[in-house]
């Protein structure tokens, strides 16, 4: 049965963040819709792209817009720029002495946030990609015998550039399992950009007066709904045959974990939220395979990674167009 | 070299070993085979075959490194041609220029077909496919030049490449994946051989289908000479059956020889009388009729279907002793009211069968009589048969009249009659076509150029049937005779070479066969309506019983029936006397005179009998009485006394003893006593009865065997096949087509209408989306608008885009309905109930309707409607 959802707040709530978004962001609807389901999953979100996209800027906006700066109950915002020098301390925090205690004490570093900005992920050392990974994995971090617990809200945002680029450490499949969602950003089409050159002063302005326009609470509201959206036993049939579909693959080497088909359903249910539905349907599907999926999968060749997938996809959904309605 | 290499060379001494060597094994073999019949001077296949290995064995190792093909093959093929240009101007003296380069092009040609099968190997993955259908074209343009192509070979050769070509498939494609594991590598290689099998399968289907009449030529020609080649004659014109009896063959075949024997097979009294009323005029004994004649088989055949059926051949032994059989439609079928008399004829058989029956042309008419008790050793049975006979027929035609001036007025009488026929306009002409019928090709025409010359001076039909005669019997410059009369005349060199040609135009040596076969060809040719008939000739060799002919087996003949209008069918013999068999007589014996006046005959079953006291009594429902038939439904009790009473069945006399209850018998009686008996039109079978005795005397019984399995089998065989109607079954299968068209055009449009319907008549709200969304689907699908990797949202979204419908919205609701468990609003279900007329309408507003049409009548639209999509 499906929960009662408070789906006039909910959507009122994502309505104003994406307005608030779109004051800075144009013309990336999708994308707004993928970053704020994966943070409606309770995951992390990975964009992918060249450089001067509007990645670290929609990071920004979307942290901004939830994390006032200095306010009570507002979510805490914390953004690293990775670069190859970057230790794992620098992240997670060090012991230091503490002169007038006489005694080590811990110093939390940035990871103890509510939002944090991972830019330019892949330019950092795998050392430090591991340290960061793990904490995205376990909501936690263990520095000698005391473990620290983050943030109940801890919503990774990661900006890397296309792996092919100099000076950067590809992130291994296994971690990038840890991201929810992973993202192209693309460039916006003719007419946004057109009109993103003649308003880029008012832009620059909004910059640097983001609104904050949810609280924290209101978050974890949102992530609280979006575990209530109804999905229908035949979506997670589907949910099933495509995972099951990518191991069997012939051009797929490795396929998609069950871990991989869970958090499928979770982002399956976010994604309906945010786009003002209290059920999962068919297109969630069609618009989250590859999103959620892709990133996940090691293909035979670049050829395999254009078609495999897409070939899984259609299958499915041309058996889900054309089952029957029960009752 | 710094040329980056395509494969290792574990792969190229594997495909040298594996595929060029079998390769080279089946071309030497193919070599040799072409070299006997394109070799001009010596056998070359041991060193040609060379050629070809140096080809794909230099293509393999040079194409393992990364060279383009078509560069390097076409910087060959261009020193290849100058090479042989040059040695052709080089002049070593004319003839030697000549052959080297003949042997240059040889070779060349070789190296090429090696180096590009070298390339496929190496490379092409559908070469391996290509590369046996190549060889399998070579092998049957080898094979089709030559001469003696036996069946068994070309299964051979078939079985053989299809066994390459499954190793050559396997083995490249496991070469090919030689370092990576393919997953569906073996379903990969079953499907190439598979295919390649059904190929092969079909080809072979089509080859025997087209050559079925040769190899079932082949075949009887072998069953003949394995069956009859021990006792050392060919054909004969008489079968033996399995009692002993003789029948004619179903079927006259033209072979190397003829064997004939000198058993008396039946003897005849025919009343056939010339005008005085004293000189008996024999008339041939007709069996069968051969109208057709069989071009691959050189064999004539019945036809069960040949128009205006004039063939009466009742089985005179299932037909109770004294009963008749008559079949009045023969004489209808003649259409020869003029110059006809009613002839009788009885037969007495010796060795003929007693199924079989014979009687001069046209008979109608059948009545089995007892044998006399002196001669019942003599005779097996007897028939009593009436024709129509014309009275211009005579078996007279072919034997000279010898002086007779009776015979020689007879003669000139009726050809004058016939020479009043000047043509066959008046004919039908599905008649006439079908008696004039002959193949046209090559052959024939040379017959038909025979039959001009013969006809030339020749005006009405009848001068031309006489000139025929007169060309068998003609002499050559030396005075020899043109055509000699030969049992054995010898098989033409070439098998299947036209035989009657060969008897015409080389040979000139022939039985009855050859000539009858020939003189229907001529007439026809002629344009004159002709058929063989097969039978009995008739000698008159008796002056003491006139009308009385004895029949041996060296008699058993074949000759043509001529049709004149209004005289029907008259034989036509134009056989020539054989100089050294028919001049020894034969000794004609005692005929059986004696024939007995029946007055009383019951057919019926016996119920009861008794040897001792010879009594036996019958049901019957038929008899006859005074030569009057009278028959009833009510079965009807006799007893009959058979103390003197001859038993009898078809194949002779028995004992009384052998009557048993339950035979089908036939019971005469001769007696005195019912002499004077007499009857009236009032009688009935239970009045007669009543007034004979109560205990009939019976003097002849016969006993009416049941028909056995088998002949039954064979006479519903007979009666079966019928003649394939080609024509009949290219229209059948021509509407057949049309109809297989016409429903695959009309499917995309009643799936639809199926569709439609569904949805208009569904009142449940949730199952009317269901249905209205599929119908929806259906028709944007048909119109080409396909869904393919679009979720339904997105693909509503594109067609409301391009239509401006309201696609978008009712895909929402009906999502809404299929994945939530939540209820429609009312606007929702009425947005259902009203959604696909205006959205069909509006999508055909903005399609021209020949667009819509051609499109929506796609049958690869629907097929990909309904088809699963695969995930490659």
């Amino acid at each position: 049965m499906e929960q009662q959802i408070q789906i006039d707040q909910a959507l009122g709530s994502i309505q104003k963040l994406t307005n608030n978004i779109e004051t800075i962001i144009r013309g990336k609807r999708t994308q707004i819709q993928f970053i704020l389901t994966a943070l409606l999953a309770k995951g992390h979100i990975l964009m992918e792209d060249n450089p001067g996209t509007g990645k670290t800027v929609m990071a920004k906006t979307l942290a901004q817009s939830v994390a006032g700066t200095h306010h009570d109950g507002s979510a805490n915002f914390k953004r690293i720029q990775f670069t190859p020098d970057l230790l794992p301390m620098d992240l997670i925090g060090s012991h230091i002495f503490d002169d007038v205690k006489k005694e080590f004490i811990f110093k939390k570093g940035p990871l103890f946030c509510n939002i944090l900005l991972a830019d330019e992920i892949n330019r950092a050392s795998p050392k430090v990609q591991s340290a960061l990974l793990e904490c995205m994995a376990e909501n936690q971090i263990t520095m000698g015998e005391i473990t620290y617990p983050l943030e109940r809200l801890f919503f990774t945002i990661a900006t890397q550039n296309p792996v092919e680029m100099e000076g950067t450490y590809p992130l291994p499949a296994a971690q990038l399992d840890r991201f929810f969602i992973k993202i192209y950003f693309g460039y916006v089409d003719e007419q946004t950009e057109l009109d993103i050159y003649r308003n880029y002063l008012g832009i620059q302005n909004n910059l640097q007066h983001i609104q904050q326009v949810l609280s924290m609470d209101e978050i974890l509201f949102l992530q609280d709904e979006a575990e209530k959206v109804f999905i229908h036993d035949e979506i997670v049939n589907a949910v099933k045959n495509i995972v099951r579909d990518t191991r069997k693959h012939a051009d797929i080497i490795l396929g998609a974990s069950t871990r991989s088909g869970i958090t499928f359903l979770k982002c399956l249910k976010a994604f309906a939220l945010v786009n003002g539905r209290t059920f999962v349907t068919e297109d969630d599907i069609q618009q989250l395979t590859p999103a959620v999926i892709d990133h996940r999968l090691v293909y035979r060749n670049k050829e395999a990674k254009q078609k495999a997938l897409s070939g899984i996809l259609d299958k499915e959904l041309s058996r889900l167009s054309k089952l029957k309605i029960n009752g | 070299m710094g040329i980056a290499k395509t494969h290792s060379w574990k792969k190229l001494v594997a495909q040298v070993v594996l595929l060029a060597l079998p390769t080279s094994v089946l071309i030497y073999y193919l070599l040799v085979q072409a070299n006997g019949y394109y070799g001009i001077l010596q056998d070359n296949s041991a060193i040609q075959h060379w050629y070809f290995d140096a080809g794909i064995l230099l293509a393999l190792v040079f194409y393992s490194f990364r060279f383009r093909f078509i560069t390097t093959t076409a910087v060959l093929f261009v020193v290849f041609y100058l090479v042989y240009k040059s040695t052709a101007s080089v002049s070593l003296g004319e003839f030697d220029a000549f052959f080297t380069s003949v042997n240059f092009l040889v070779f060349a040609t070789l190296f090429c077909v090696g180096w590009l099968s070298g390339y496929g190997f190496s490379r092409s993955r559908y070469f391996s496919i290509f590369w046996p259908l190549l060889i399998l074209a070579e092998a049957i343009a080898v094979f089709s030049h030559q001469s003696n192509l036996a069946v068994g070979e070309i299964i051979t050769w078939f079985a053989l490449i299809l066994v390459y070509a499954a190793y050559i498939i396997y083995t490249s494609e496991l070469i090919r994946n030689i370092n990576n594991d393919q997953k569906y590598f073996s379903w990969f290689v079953f499907k190439r051989i598979g295919g390649f099998a059904l190929i092969m399968l079909v080809l072979m289907f089509a080859l025997s289908l087209l050559f079925n009449k040769d190899i079932k030529a082949i075949e009887k020609e072998m069953a003949t000479t394995q069956n009859e080649g021990g006792k050392g004659n060919g054909e004969s014109m008489t079968k033996q059956n399995k009692d002993g009896s003789l029948s004619n063959k179903d079927q006259t075949k033209l072979t190397g020889s003829l064997s004939k024997d000198k058993r008396l097979v039946f003897v005849s009294k025919l009343d056939n009388f010339f005008k005085d009323g004293k000189t008996p005029n024999p008339l041939y004994y007709t069996m069968y009729y051969f109208t057709k004649f069989d071009t691959l088989t050189q064999t004539f055949e019945r036809d069960p279907y040949m128009p205006d059926n004039d063939l009466f051949s009742p089985d005179p032994s299932k037909i109770p002793l004294y009963f008749t059989k008559i079949d009045t439609n023969v004489i209808k079928n003649t259409h020869a009211p003029l110059a006809r008399k009613i002839v009788n004829a009885d037969v007495y058989s010796v060795l003929l069968s007693g199924s079989d029956f014979l009687a001069p042309s046209t008979s109608f008419f059948c009545q089995p009589i007892p044998v006399p008790n002196e001669y019942k050793n003599q005779y097996r049975s007897a028939y009593r048969a009436k024709m129509y006979v014309s009275e211009l027929n005579s078996a007279y035609f072919i034997y000279n009249p010898g002086g007779n001036k009776m015979l020689e007025a007879f003669q000139k009488e009726r050809f004058d009659l016939l020479r009043q026929t000047k043509d066959f306009s008046t004919l039908d002409k599905k008649f006439y076509n079908y008696y004039t019928f002959m193949p046209r090709n090559e052959d024939y025409n040379k017959i038909r150029d025979l039959a001009a010359k013969l006809s030339l001076t020749a005006k009405t039909p009848a001068d031309k049937m006489l000139a025929i005669r007169e060309y068998f019997l003609s002499k050559d410059e030396f005075g020899q005779p043109m055509y000699k009369y030969s049992d054995n005349p010898g098989i033409p060199g070439l098998p299947s070479a036209n035989k009657l040609n060969y008897f015409l135009f080389d040979n000139r040596k022939g039985y009855c066969a050859y000539f009858a076969g020939a003189t229907l060809f001529l007439l026809r040719a002629m344009g004159i309506p002709s058929r063989v008939a097969v039978g009995f000739l008739t000698e008159d060799r008796s002056s003491k019983n006139p009308g009385w002919y004895w029949f041996y087996e060296d008699q058993a003949h074949a000759w043509v029936q001529v049709y004149f209008p209004g005289y029907g069918w008259i034989d036509f013999d134009t056989t020539i006397p054989d100089l050294n068999t028919r001049e020894a007589p034969q000794p004609d014996q005692t005929p059986p005179l004696n024939m007995q006046q029946a007055y009383f005959v019951a057919d019926g079953t016996v119920t009861d009998i008794d040897t001792v006291a010879k009594r036996m009594k019958m049901d019957v429902k038929k008899i006859i009485f005074h030569d009057k038939n009278f028959e009833t439904n009510v079965t009807q009790h006799i007893e009959t006394d058979v103390s003197l009473a001859t038993v009898s069945v078809d194949t002779g006399a028995v004992g009384l003893g052998y009557v048993k209850a339950g035979m089908h018998v036939t019971a005469a009686s001769y007696a005195e006593a019912l002499k004077n008996i007499d009857t009236t039109s009032t009688d009935s079978v239970a009045s007669i009865l009543k007034r004979i005795p109560k205990v009939i005397p019976i003097d002849e019984i016969k006993i009416i065997e049941p028909e056995s399995k088998e002949q039954q089998k064979k006479k519903d065989a007979n009666a079966e096949s019928k003649p394939v109607d080609w024509v009949k079954i290219l229209a059948y299968t021509i509407y057949g087509l049309l109809l297989a068209v016409f429903f695959l055009f009309s499917l995309p449009g009643r799936i639809y209408r199926f569709f439609y319907s569904a949805a208009k008549w569904e009142n449940d709200p949730r199952k009317k989306a269901f249905k209205t969304y599929r119908v929806t689907m259906y028709y944007l699908n048909q119109l080409g608008y396909f869904r393919t990797n679009q979720g339904p949202q997105q693909y509503a979204r594109s067609i409301d885009a391009e239509f401006a419908t309201n696609f978008e919205q009712f895909s929402n609701i009906y999502q809404k309905l299929k994945y939530s468990t939540q209820p429609l609003t009312s606007a929702e279900t009425s947005m259902v109930v009203s959604f696909f007329k205006p959205f069909r309408r509006k999508i055909r507003s903005k399609l021209p309707w020949h667009t819509r049409i051609v499109r929506f009548y796609n049958i690869y639209n629907t097929i990909h409607f309904f088809k699963q999509p695969k995930i490659q």
